[in-house]
This record gives C-alpha cells, sequence and structure tokens, in this order.
C-alpha cells in the first residue's frame, strides 16, 4: 500500500495548482486502481496532499455518480429502469441477471460477484424509450433485450473471462 | 469603502443604502424581517431555502433576497400574494420531508422551521414524503447528537463549520435525494476533526443538531441521598440562563441563577469563576516564567476546550505554546474533589461535580481521559483501584440544558430571590466574572502580572485595546522597562491566522487568549438560541457591568483564593498545583479518520 499511496502523491504533484485538480486527481486515481474505485485511505491521501478537508472530498467522492466507493466489477452491466423499459419488462431483466449471478442490489442500487467479474447497476433512464428495454455493457447499449438474450451476453463474458 | 449611496423603495417606502446591501438587510431598515431559514448575516448566504423570495419591479421571477444586492432605482415589493403564496409553498416542500414530530424534538418552541411554517400559514401539509431511507442518527459525539433526518439542508452548520471554524468536519455528502450532512465516510463526529464547539447547533434552524443532553443523569444524581452533589457557574450562564427563561437578551441574574440551583436540589452552589481566579494565579506565574527562562512564546491560553482540540488536530507542532493550566471547569473538579472534600470531611467517591457551562465542548473536556487529578491524587492516600477511578467533573450542562430543567420542575424563575453563592468555592472578582467575553482572560491576567512584575498597583484595570469587538485585536503594554504585545482572537479562523504567524516565526505576541466561539463564551455553542451579534452584543455588556460592580477586581485579591494558596498549593506553579491544575496536550493529525 505505501507503493500505491506514494503513486497518489505523484498524481496529485503532477496537477498541484490546476483549476478543479481534485476531480482530475480523484480520476486518475480511480482508474489506476484495482476494481476502479476509491479506497478511504486514498481519498485521505489526496487531502492531505491537496490540504483539503476530508469531509469536502467525500463531499466531491459522493457526489459525483463517476466515483465508486466500492470495488467493481471487470464488467459493468446497466440496466435501464425507466417507465418505458419498465412497461417492457426491464424489472424480470434485471431480476433474471442478478439471479444468474447469485446478488442482490445493495443500499446504494447495485451489486458486485463475489469475484469481481460483474458489477449490476440500474439507471434511470437512457433516453433511448423507443429501444425499450435497453441495457448496458460495459458501456455497449444493446435494446430490445429479453432475457435470453441477456444471460447469453453475460454467459460470453463469463466464458471469455475464464479463456 | 465607497459611501456613494443606492436609493430604493421598499413596499413604497423610499430608502437609501449602502452599496452592496443585500435586499434582505435593507428590508430590516424599513423594519421588514424578510424570513430565511439559511441566510447568516455576515457569515453566509447560500440561497438554498427560498423562503425570502420578494417581487422586484421589472423582474421576471421573484428574488432570493438574500442573494441580490440592491440597485439603483430598485422597487421591491415584500408581501405582494405572489410573495405570500411562494415563501408559502416553498416552505411546504421543505416540510414535506421534515418529521413532524415536533412533540419530541429538543428544538420544540424554540424552532426555527416550526416558527416561520406558522407564521407563513402552513396550516396544512399537502405534499407527501418522497425521502424514503431512515438516516442514522450520530450518537458518536461526546457533546452533539446529530439528526439527518430533522434535517433541511439549509448548509449553515456546513458554512460556519468551514468559513467561521476552519474547521470543515462536516459537508454536504451524496446528491440529490439522498443528499445529507455527513462526516467522510459518514463515521459520524466524533471520527472527525469536530471540536465540539457546536456553533453548528446554535444555527440549525431544527433540531438536527444538538447538544448531547445529561439532564436525566443529573436529575437522578441530585435524587440520590448517598451523593453530594455540586454544582459550579462558568461566567457566561449568568447572562444567558435568563435570556432562556424569558427575561431578556443579556439579562443579568447571577444571584436568581444561585437560587433557581439551590430549588433544583444542588447540595452547594459555587462557581466556576472562583477557579476563573485561580486559573490567572497560575496562568500570570506560568507567563513570567516562561519569559524570564527563555521558554515556549508566545504563550497562548487553555481555557477553551474546543480551541485544545483545533490545535492539537490542525497544529499538533506548536502545543507547547499552549499554557499548561487546565480550564476553570477542571480546575475546579480538582479542587472540589480534593481540596473542599478534605476540608468539608467528604469521601471523594460520594461527590459529584455539575459544570453550567455555555459550551457544548466542556462535555468533551470533562471526559478527556487525563482529567481525573483528584483520583490521582487521592489514589494513594486511599488507596483506591484503578476501577474506582472518578472524573474531576461527572456531568456537564449547557445553558440551555438548565433552563430546561429549570421549566420541567415548574420553578418560576421571574420572581425568584436571589441569593449568594456558597463559601469557600463561590468567591470570586472581577477578573474572573470577564473571561465570559472575548479578552476578558488576557485582561484579567494583565491585571494580576503587571501588579505581579511591578509590584505596584494598577489604577486603571479596564484595558480598552482589548474591548473592542473585533476577531483579531492586540495591545502593546509597557511593564517596568519593556513593552510586551499581547493578542486575542476569537472563532478558530481568527485563531488560525496568529497560529501561521507563530508557525512563519512572525509573531511578535507574548501571549495570546484564544477562545472558540464568536465574541468568546458568551456566544458560546450551548447558549440560548439565538445568539445573533446583536444578542451577544448585550451579553458582552451585561458581563462588563457584574465586572464594574465586584468589589473586588483583581484575581490576585481573592481573599477565598489567597486561603487556597495557605492551605494547600503554598504557591502558583507548585508541585500540588502541576498535580491538580496543569495538564499535557496530545498531538493529533487532521487526516486521521
Amino acid at each position: 500500500m505505501d507503493e500505491r499511496l506514494r503513486s497518489i502523491e505523484t498524481i496529485v504533484a503532477s496537477r498541484r495548482g490546476e483549476h478543479g485538480a481534485l476531480l482530475s486527481i480523484l480520476e486518475d486515481v480511480q482508474r489506476t486502481s484495482d476494481h476502479n474505485y476509491l479506497k478511504a485511505e486514498e481519498l485521505a491521501c489526496v487531502a492531505r496532499a491537496l490540504e483539503i478537508p476530508l469531509a469536502q472530498v467525500y463531499s466531491v467522492a459522493t457526489f459525483y455518480a463517476f466515483f465508486n466507493l466500492k470495488p467493481q466489477g471487470e464488467h459493468v452491466i446497466t440496466v435501464c429502469r425507466g417507465t418505458a423499459c419498465h412497461t417492457r419488462g426491464s424489472k424480470p431483466l434485471l431480476d433474471k441477471v442478478l439471479a444468474h449471478l447469485g446478488v442482490t442490489l445493495g443500499d446504494d442500487g447495485s451489486a458486485t460477484t463475489d469475484d469481481y467479474q460483474f458489477t449490476v447497476q440500474t439507471v434511470a433512464c437512457f433516453g433511448q424509450c423507443a429501444l425499450a428495454p435497453v441495457i448496458a455493457i460495459d458501456e455497449v447499449i444493446h435494446s430490445k433485450v429479453s432475457e435470453d438474450q441477456l444471460i447469453e451476453l453475460v454467459r460470453s463474458l463469463q466464458q471469455g473471462g475464464q479463456e | 469603502m465607497d459611501e456613494k449611496l443606492i436609493n430604493v423603495t421598499i413596499d413604497g417606502r423610499k430608502i437609501a443604502v449602502g452599496r452592496g446591501t443585500k435586499i434582505i438587510d435593507a428590508c430590516k431598515r424599513v423594519g421588514i424581517t424578510i424570513p430565511t431559514l439559511c441566510y447568516l448575516e455576515d457569515i453566509s448566504a447560500y440561497g438554498s431555502c427560498g423562503v425570502c423570495v420578494v417581487e422586484v419591479e421589472n423582474s421576471p421571477r421573484l428574488v432570493r433576497s438574500c442573494m441580490h444586492i440592491v440597485t439603483e432605482g430598485m422597487v421591491i415589493n415584500t408581501h405582494t400574494p405572489r410573495v405570500l403564496h411562494a415563501r408559502k409553498v416553498n416552505m411546504e416542500l421543505l416540510l414535506a420531508n421534515h418529521p413532524l414530530l415536533c412533540t419530541s424534538c429538543e428544538r420544540n418552541l424554540n424552532c426555527e422551521l416550526q416558527a416561520l411554517a406558522h407564521q407563513l400559514g402552513v396550516r396544512e401539509s399537502r405534499f407527501g414524503r418522497t425521502k424514503t431511507k431512515f438516516e442514522e442518527i450520530d450518537r458518536t459525539s461526546p457533546s452533539l447528537v446529530r439528526d439527518p433526518n430533522a434535517c433541511i439542508l439549509c448548509n449553515r452548520c456546513v458554512e460556519v463549520c468551514e468559513s467561521m471554524q476552519t474547521v470543515s468536519a462536516i459537508s454536504m455528502i451524496g446528491r440529490g435525494l439522498n443528499t445529507k450532512v455527513g462526516t467522510f465516510l459518514d463515521g459520524g463526529l466524533a471520527n472527525s476533526p469536530c471540536t465540539n464547539c457546536g456553533q453548528c447547533a446554535l444555527v440549525c434552524p431544527t433540531g438536527a443538531i444538538v447538544e448531547r443532553s445529561a439532564e436525566d443523569e443529573v436529575f437522578a444524581a441530585l435524587s440520590d441521598p448517598t451523593l453530594t452533589v455540586l454544582v459550579q457557574t462558568a461566567p457566561a450562564i449568568r447572562v444567558g440562563l435568563g435570556e432562556a427563561m424569558g427575561l431578556g437578551e443579556g439579562a443579568l441574574v447571577t444571584e436568581q441563577m444561585v437560587t433557581s440551583l439551590r430549588r433544583l436540589g444542588f447540595d452547594r452552589v459555587f462557581d466556576t469563576q472562583f477557579t476563573a481566579d485561580l486559573t490567572i494565579m497560575e496562568e500570570a506565574h506560568e507567563l513570567i516564567d516562561r519569559i524570564t527562562h527563555n521558554k515556549p512564546l508566545p504563550m497562548i491560553t487553555s481555557c477553551s476546550p474546543g480551541w485544545i482540540k483545533f490545535i492539537e488536530t490542525f497544529y499538533p507542532e506548536q502545543v507547547d505554546h499552549l499554557s499548561s493550566c487546565k480550564s476553570p471547569q477542571q480546575m475546579f473538579g480538582a479542587v472540589a474533589k480534593t481540596y473542599y472534600a478534605k476540608r468539608a470531611g467528604l469521601d471523594p467517591r460520594t461527590v459529584r461535580v455539575v459544570s453550567i457551562m455555555p459550551c457544548t465542548a466542556k462535555k468533551y473536556e470533562a471526559g478527556r481521559s487525563e482529567m481525573d487529578g483528584a483520583f490521582k491524587w487521592w489514589k494513594k492516600e486511599m488507596d483506591l483501584s484503578d476501577e474506582e477511578r472518578f472524573a474531576d467533573v461527572d456531568w456537564v450542562l449547557t445553558t440551555r440544558e438548565l433552563a430546561r430543567m429549570l421549566e420541567r420542575i415548574g420553578l418560576d424563575f421571574s420572581t425568584l430571590e436571589g441569593s449568594d453563592f456558597d463559601d469557600p468555592l463561590g468567591a470570586s472578582t472581577g477578573g474572573a466574572v470577564i473571561f465570559a467575553n472575548s479578552g476578558g482572560v488576557m485582561e484579567a491576567a494583565l491585571r494580576t502580572a503587571v501588579e505581579t512584575l511591578t509590584g505596584t498597583v494598577l489604577e486603571n484595570v479596564e484595558f480598552s485595546d482589548l474591548r473592542e469587538r473585533a476577531g483579531i485585536r492586540e495591545a502593546a503594554l509597557t511593564i517596568g522597562e519593556s513593552t510586551v504585545r499581547v493578542a486575542v482572537a476569537n472563532t478558530l479562523g481568527n485563531a488560525r491566522v496568529l497560529l501561521d504567524q507563530i508557525k512563519g516565526g512572525e509573531s511578535p505576541y507574548a501571549f495570546i487568549e484564544v477562545m472558540t466561539c464568536p465574541d468568546g463564551c458568551i456566544g458560546g455553542g450551548g447558549q440560548p438560541i439565538p445568539s445573533t451579534a446583536e444578542i451577544r452584543a448585550k451579553r458582552i455588556a451585561s458581563i462588563y457591568e457584574e465586572d464594574r460592580h465586584k468589589p473586588i477586581r483583581k484575581s490576585h485579591e481573592n481573599p477565598s483564593i489567597k486561603e487556597l494558596y495557605e492551605t494547600f498549593l503554598t504557591k502558583p506553579l507548585s508541585d500540588v498545583s502541576h498535580q491538580l491544575l496543569h495538564t499535557e496536550y496530545t498531538k493529533g493529525d487532521a487526516y486521521r479518520y
């Protein structure tokens, strides 16, 4: 961990003085982390290096949806829970993929498998209502998805991961 | 300063106000108080609550009067039907997610949200709740309890913590419907740099931040016949309690306060001012010792526990500048459970000390692990085991808690006859009274230090430079042949300025007084709400009036203090003094969590 904290200090040093440095720094720290998230000690390290109060760093990290405070899966499956998708069966889709992966949504509305291969989360609306139900896997949008198709997509990622 | 005046018309009245005046403040000048739940004059404007809206001619939208400054020729209407309707709707929206549990709320009947809802004509709750999650109540702090469920996200607490105190223990966390005020990792105040000052509780418009109450514990102790319960009252209580009991802002009620404490059932009613005089004796001699023996200067006062936590947390490398003197509250506990217990023939294990303080941080201070000087003192003599440890001060009540206790027993405070403190820990001088005001500890210390150093009698004991109402003040004194420069700071933001000077090696001062709260203890986090600058001015005046009327005004002339030294402590900075009245500090870290 010491090495990791030193690398964070290097990230902070490279951006010190930039306008809005905190956001870019947290972005860099998250990108270079294992499992794409910000650890408490990493946030504290950034706060100390930038001389910004801990609570303010936490405020920024919890405000932006982009930042994760829990480990994320290798693959992120986002199920749209907007009205159009809901009427076209997004709830069964969500339940199906959760059951397939053996996880349940936590308080924060997401779930990650124990092997950190998959994170399932929801979104209020993708703005692709005509194509409902819509899901995104690793930022690629899939439209008019059936339960079987979704499981097939997930299976192929699972098999890909095993190769 | 640009002196040019701006002409505006408010509700048909023409008025000229200074450039840069906010609409809300201009309205005050024509006798209109605009309702607000988030604006804090001179501290912050956040514009979150939306109840301060007014109509400005030629402006298509309603304007939040706390966020806009007046412009030449502006025509403002403060109570058109449109304004009144908008305020009411905004209030109803704020109430939608507020638990309407007023009867079980500590701020019931002293709640800005409740009062304004009534004032703005809210008689029904039309909007349903949108928040579904119950937020956990933060009970980690020894001083404060935070209930995010009662919070209306006005941002006042975040603002005072950040800009007035420069602590930033709390911030807005999360977003949207899940936004709440919280600490780093939501770990609670005890796991944050919070100094326990309680300024957040003073400005909270609801019951979302309140002191951690010890009322029930004290009632229980008072009814226990096996205990001798002593009470001490801080200087600022005598100008705060009357206010809380409805006798008017800054009302001086020393003698009624003493009687009311007897009526509550305390066995002895003593005065923290007694140990304020004792603090001066020890602190003045420590200062002289530091000056004459080339020890670290400036020396900084140590009476204010929020300040102690602040310097330990944010400037750990500078704790050597702190006077080693305990605060008057802690000196009292240590002296009461040794000197007084012995004198009165009491087993110290059956003595309880209750403090009435204008302060929430005093609760934290009393609970610090090193604050058991009396136990350590008796330990050998009585062969006590560690399990029998007792603290010097058992419970701390704020001014507000005492007022609630008096209300609970139904005591008619306004018709109460006055009485005097008990001897010998009730005797005090004017020097001790002024501890309540920012600059007072410095002034009292100088009254004693100057006379001790020069051997002459001070003609004028009032140091007017130290009484100016500013966040930082300074004075230069000629003592004998040398000039000594001193400074006074109130609020932690101002203390930080003086600490940074020391850090940079540029501090010209020999002695600095720091108080955590605005204007000192009279503006403490445990004082009656509201505690605005205007109200604090009245409390300050009452304190100085009490000082003027004290027959003895210099701490070293207090006969009971002389007796304490003659019969027990021997002399200032003696071994017994060090054991009971002095302390050590801990080096903390602002980034620990």
